[in-house]
């Protein structure tokens, strides 16, 4: 049975968080993050170039599966990696989401710590992976 | 990089924003769910017969954890381990903490949705410390 949140308490927590998603929005790891995705959402090249990787990943490793993995496709591959590591919206865009990540487990940390329980384990979902 | 240079004004300084992880925190905490939580954790820690259930489940199952893994296991470790699990189920403290979990857990649920929305990451998922 779900307990209903009561009134104040609905009304403490949802400022909390609305303060604190204010905060995070603000907050540098993630604007720089946003910015960088932006520049990737308008960069029409850049993800292209994102999805032959995609496509190319996921059919080496059906081949792979099927132990039928060619050389050519290992090369087609690395090249298409080594191109996106070159690709300085995508490599800013990988490395602010990285630095987004760390500073929201960072934040989830910090909330943990106060609650004394891990809250991000008690808001996982079943299955999420 | 001038697309870089980000204005100092719409930056919130990071002590700004682990305080409010701390209020947000602090706030949760009040929640019946979460009082409520912690009174079922606190109750299932003291109730002897609960944890002597627990203890029991938890070493049949460690003990058979190779072969439950292989899906070897026989059919008599198997209902023994049904009916030690079932012995667990069946105490009111556990049960209570179940349900208390549970209920928590809903909440911490729905108010990490919300920050994810925002932020635009899956908050639990990126920040959980299991299999994802």
């Amino acid at each position: 049975m779900n307990t209903p949140l009561e009134p104040t308490l609905t009304s403490h927590l949802s400022l909390a968080t609305e303060a604190l998603i204010e905060n995070l929005l603000a907050a540098e790891p993630i604007v720089l993050y946003h910015r960088a995705q932006i520049r990737f959402q308008a960069d029409a090249p850049a993800r292209a170039l994102i999805d032959r990787l995609s496509a190319a990943q996921a059919d080496v490793r059906q081949m792979q599966s099927r132990r039928e993995v060619a050389q050519a496709d290992i090369d087609q591959l690395r090249a298409l990696q080594g191109e996106a590591q070159a690709n300085r919206v995508i490599v800013d865009y990988m490395q602010t989401q990285q630095a987004a990540i760390g500073f929201l487990r960072e934040i989830n940390r910090e909330i943990s710590e106060l609650l004394g329980v891990d809250f991000a384990s008690l808001a996982k979902r079943p299955g999420c992976c | 990089m001038p697309d870089f240079i980000l204005n100092e004004l719409e930056i919130a300084p990071r002590e700004v924003v682990l305080q409010a992880a701390r209020d947000f925190a602090a706030a949760l905490a009040e929640t019946p769910q979460f009082t409520t939580f912690e009174d079922t954790a606190e109750h299932l820690h003291r109730d002897e017969a609960a944890r002597r259930a627990l203890d029991a489940y938890q070493s049949k199952q460690q003990s058979l954890q190779a072969v439950l893994m292989l899906n070897a296991a026989s059919d008599a470790n198997r209902a023994e381990l049904q009916r030690l699990h079932a012995a667990v189920v069946s105490q009111p403290s556990v049960a209570a903490y179940a349900q208390a979990q549970a209920d928590l857990m809903i909440v911490c649920r729905s108010m990490a949705d919300m920050l994810s929305q925002a932020v635009g990451l899956n908050f639990a998922a990126v920040c959980g410390s299991g299999c994802c």
